[in-house]
């Protein structure tokens, strides 16, 4: 049919140029999406995608679950969909085109699809089709009845070898894709988004084609990077989300919680209209056995946790402690900022340690002095010390911030009890009294 | 007749964990974690903190022991039961010397700072975590509705939470099964006041003695005034 044939019978009708270099990216970032299901994957152009699955069927349970997780896939991605599996790569190409749906999982299973297949979802030139329409052939069926010495006279042998391909009687090897080195996919949206947070299902996709990249390969990633490509052309740079992970990754669902907090902190200057995502360094990341009791599964969704926290509430508030070989009492317990992973090692405490606090201070707290005793709310009661805490001229003067302010201590600690019965833990030194901690 | 329908025996009505008798203590689902004093366990239905539901402790001020009257239990947690411990949003920074010789395992050990709603939807998200074995959060401003929340995820957890809220917050409602009033008497004891508890209510306070940094009969002479004591700390200790 003509445009113009078209037009006259549906004026409304809008008509899109076709975007072959847009169409073989898809393709492309199709093919590393569908890495999350094998790693044997061939692009057959212009717009099919072969996956060999054999040796996926234990791991997603199944022919026919495997087979829906595919298909629901890759219609959650917006894309219309038409798969068939068959044991031939040729056979599954035509019963893709021509019976969507089809699962055939052996040969028999396939005569009896490819019986009642009309002839067009061989793609033949057009003269061949007509040829065979001539003869009475209408479906594949009757096709392959016919004697395949004479076929091949007619048609040529690159024909009937064809058919021998497509029925599993000769091998058909595929060219293998080749996943690239780094990634980058960038997808645009259909409208522009102003709010943040509603970026989440369009980052999906590229989230969904990144793990399927890096589960092909073998990977995981610490870092990637989401680029929010605003509009108002190039004066506004895009902005960069950057997303970190506390150990290799290629979770989609960790990944996304973590990218969750992430937007839902950002805001945006002027509306989005594209998304791009890139990742660089993957590192090896082998897959994992199942665990009998599932003690892997509480550590790993205790870093899960941390992740999503850090994401939120931001990578300096959340953190785990450690004592530090040091007697100045700021420098003997440390946070401990997580990265690559939980198991960081504290080093051992000293077996014998004086009463100390629960809450320490950031700062020493000045108490006001009355008849030289410090007064809290009323008259303090000692009731240990004094343990006397000094020196550490080595560091005095080094390091930044509060840091700075430490170094050569002279104090003399006390425990003293409040009016109000609070347990303190207090100092003095050549400044007067101060509130160091409490015994909470 | 509605009554004449045949229901269930009241024995298995009275064998569920969520009803008990107004006279006795409730049967908790999951045993409790012995809190390290006897006196407290025996009042506290299933024999210790209990798991799956908010513990709210209310109390005037940081540092009458409300930390330290929690220790014995942290301690079993991390170092028996191999669970995570999770601050959120503590008053002040957690001083890691005390919390290693209280035995708590500083290696399971996360604290995080947090403010206003993040304090509470982090307490959630710790609770959505598998493998914590106690949440110790500050709520100070938290309302009825996102203790209702937390009470919520609380049940489907085996995780310990104690919610530490100012004394004010003792006349308001709240879901908590267990709200425990703190008082600090005279003698370096706690006073604890069971507001509410599964089972019976109990009106004399509890006296407990949690682990204090120093004994009271051992009293250190006031010290003479700050400059005098300037001048002898410049000196050497033993002159």
């Amino acid at each position: 049919m003509r445009l113009g044939d078209a037009w006259a019978i549906l004026p409304t009708l809008a008509v899109d140029d076709q975007n072959v270099a847009l169409e073989a990216a898809r393709l492309q970032a199709l093919a590393c999406w569908a890495g999350n299901f094998t790693p044997e994957i061939s692009l057959a152009a212009p717009l099919s995608l072969l996956l060999e699955v054999q040796g996926s069927l234990r791991l997603f349970g199944g022919l026919e679950r495997l087979f829906e997780q595919v298909r629901a896939s890759c219609a959650a991605q917006g894309h219309l969909c038409h798969a068939a599996l068959a044991p031939t790569p040729r056979a599954a190409l035509w019963l893709a085109r021509a019976a969507p749906g089809s699962c055939c999982p052996d040969s028999e299973s396939l005569h009896t699809a490819l019986v009642t297949l009309p002839l067009a979802a061989l793609d033949l030139p057009g003269k061949d089709e007509s040829r065979l329409a001539g003869f009475g052939i209408r479906r594949v069926g009757e096709l392959l009845k016919l004697p395949r010495a004479g076929l091949g006279r007619r048609f040529g042998a690159a024909f009937v070898m064809d058919l021998a391909r497509a029925i599993g009687e000769i091998p058909d090897p595929q060219p293998r894709f080749v996943f690239p080195q780094r990634f980058r996919d960038r997808v645009e949206l259909s409208a522009r988004v102003e709010d943040a947070e509603r970026l989440n299902f369009a980052a999906h996709r590229l989230l969904l084609t990144m793990c399927g990249w890096l589960a092909a390969r073998g990977c995981g990633l610490l870092h990637c990077v989401l680029e929010l490509e605003l509009e108002g052309g190039k004066q506004e740079a895009p902005i960069r989300v950057e997303l970190g992970f506390s150990d290799l990754t290629r979770d989609p669902e960790r990944i996304k919680r973590v990218l969750r907090e992430r937007l839902g902190k950002t805001r945006l200057p002027a509306p989005v209209y594209a998304l791009s995502l890139s990742a660089d360094a993957p590192a090896m990341l082998p897959g994992r056995d199942g665990s009998l009791f599932g003690e892997r599964a509480a550590e790993e969704s205790v870093v899960v946790l941390v992740e999503r926290l850090q994401a939120r509430m931001g990578a300096e508030q959340v953190f785990r402690l450690a004592v530090m070989p040091d007697h100045r009492p700021e420098r003997a317990s440390q946070a401990q900022r997580q990265g690559g992973g939980l198991a960081v090692k504290t080093p051992v405490a000293p077996s014998v340690i004086p009463p100390r606090p629960c809450w320490l201070l950031s700062q020493p707290e000045a108490l006001a002095e009355i008849k030289g005793a410090p007064h809290r709310g009323g008259a303090l009661v000692l009731l240990a010390g004094p343990e006397r805490i000094e020196s550490g001229w080595w560091d005095a003067g080094e390091g930044a911030g509060e840091d700075a302010a430490l170094g050569d201590i002279r104090r003399d600690y006390f425990v003293a009890l409040s009016p109000r019965q609070e347990w303190l833990w207090i100092f003095r030194n050549a400044e007067g009294w101060f509130l160091h901690g409490l015994f909470a | 007749m509605a009554f004449a329908a045949p229901s269930l025996p009241l024995a298995e009505v009275l064998a569920r964990n969520d009803i008990w008798r107004g006279d006795a203590l409730a049967s908790a689902a999951l045993p409790g974690v012995s809190s390290g004093f006897a006196q407290l366990d025996a009042e506290l239905p299933g024999g210790g903190w209990p798991r799956g539901g908010l513990v709210e402790l209310l109390h005037s001020r940081v540092g009458m022991g409300e930390v330290s009257l929690l220790m014995p239990a942290l301690a079993r947690i991390s170092a028996d039961e191999l669970a995570w411990v999770v601050c959120v949003a503590p008053p002040q920074q957690p001083y890691a010397p005390a919390w290693a010789a209280a035995g708590v395992d500083l290696s399971r050990l996360l604290i995080t700072r947090a403010s206003g709603g993040d304090a509470a939807w982090a307490c959630a998200r710790v609770l959505d975590t598998e493998g914590v074995g106690a949440l110790l959060a500050w709520l100070p401003t938290a309302d009825t509705g996102t203790l209702r929340r937390l009470q919520l995820l609380a049940e489907r957890s085996r995780t310990l939470v104690f919610l530490f809220r100012p004394a004010s917050a003792a006349s308001a409602a709240s879901p908590a099964p267990l709200r425990i009033g703190l008082e600090a008497c005279a003698g370096g004891r706690l006073s604890l006041r069971l507001l509410k508890r599964r089972g019976g209510a109990r009106a004399q306070p509890i006296d407990l003695d949690p682990v204090r940094p120093a004994p009271l009969r051992h009293v250190v002479a006031s010290p003479a005034s700050s400059p005098a004591a300037a001048r002898s700390l410049s000196e050497p200790a033993d002159a």
